[in-house]
């Protein structure tokens, strides 16, 4: 799983690429975390380039949510693909995630 | 009485092994004419149970073994997962028919964990679990053509 890390405005912008499995959440939620901890918790995920997640993902996005909300900010999903996205739905995890098809929209979130 | 073709793929209980029984099972899959949406949530189904072997019946202990077997039929195939760890608690597979309801405002309902059963429940027909003679097996079936009730 690659993760690729970007500022806009103070925005943390993470794109994860790549199928995201138990085997590969230590590193990712480590490299998230740290992220949510050195900036303002304010974070868009894009999950374009994630072709599949099972639910140890989904406790990767639940993890930095956590770490988010604790320092005033929010994490908000950008592009999941159908699939992704039937996981998120399935788990209801869309009622603590604002999910948006395009980055302009995510990051005005914050504006 | 019709033909049942079986195939067993084992692998480590390690998570770095779980992406091959992955490929694996959807690379079978593909040999029914399930479209690719449905298997991916097969695939996902067996990932969320072999996680569940690893993590919670060998407590991510590398050297055991997990077995998936694909029992494929004409109208139907069986996913079959086995261990020999923990058995799981059986009540689980029941508890695990209600969604947890999450809630923006309420840190108390942001569950890291905990949602694999329902997901596996969810994406096939029918799921058992059976212990006996030290092995724990997670049966999940799935029939062929026609429409899946909600």
């Amino acid at each position: 799983m690659v993760v690729t890390h970007r500022t806009v405005d103070g925005i943390d912008l993470i794109a994860l690429s790549g199928r995201l499995m138990m085997a590969d959440v230590p590193q990712v939620r480590q490299r998230l975390l740290e992220v949510v901890e050195k900036g303002g918790g304010r974070l868009v995920l894009d999950l374009a380039e994630v072709g599949f997640m099972d639910s140890s993902g989904l406790s990767v996005l639940v993890s930095v949510f956590k770490a988010a909300r604790l320092k005033g900010g929010d994490v908000v999903l950008l592009r999941p693909n159908p699939t992704v996205r039937s996981l998120i739905e399935l788990t209801r995890l869309q009622q603590i995630f604002s999910i948006f098809d395009e980055e302009a929209q995510a990051l005005a979130r914050w504006r | 009485m019709a033909m049942t073709r079986t195939i067993r793929l084992v692998i480590e209980s390690r998570a770095e092994c779980i992406e091959l029984l992955s490929g694996a099972v959807s690379g079978l899959c593909g040999l029914t004419a399930l479209p690719a949406d449905e298997i991916a949530r097969i695939e996902l189904a067996v990932v969320e149970a072999v996680n569940n072997a690893v993590e919670h019946a060998y407590h991510s202990e590398p050297g055991h073994m997990v077995v998936v077997e694909f029992r494929l039929m004409p109208d139907a195939f069986s996913l079959l997962v086995r261990d020999r760890g923990d058995p799981m608690d059986p009540d689980k597979l029941t508890a695990s028919a209600e969604a947890v309801k999450l809630d923006r405002a309420d840190p108390e309902t942001w569950a890291l964990r905990g949602r694999g059963l329902s997901i596996i429940k969810s994406c096939m027909d029918s799921v058992e679990y059976e212990v006996g003679d030290g092995e724990n097996t997670l049966t999940m079936r799935r029939r062929l053509g026609g429409s899946r009730p909600d």
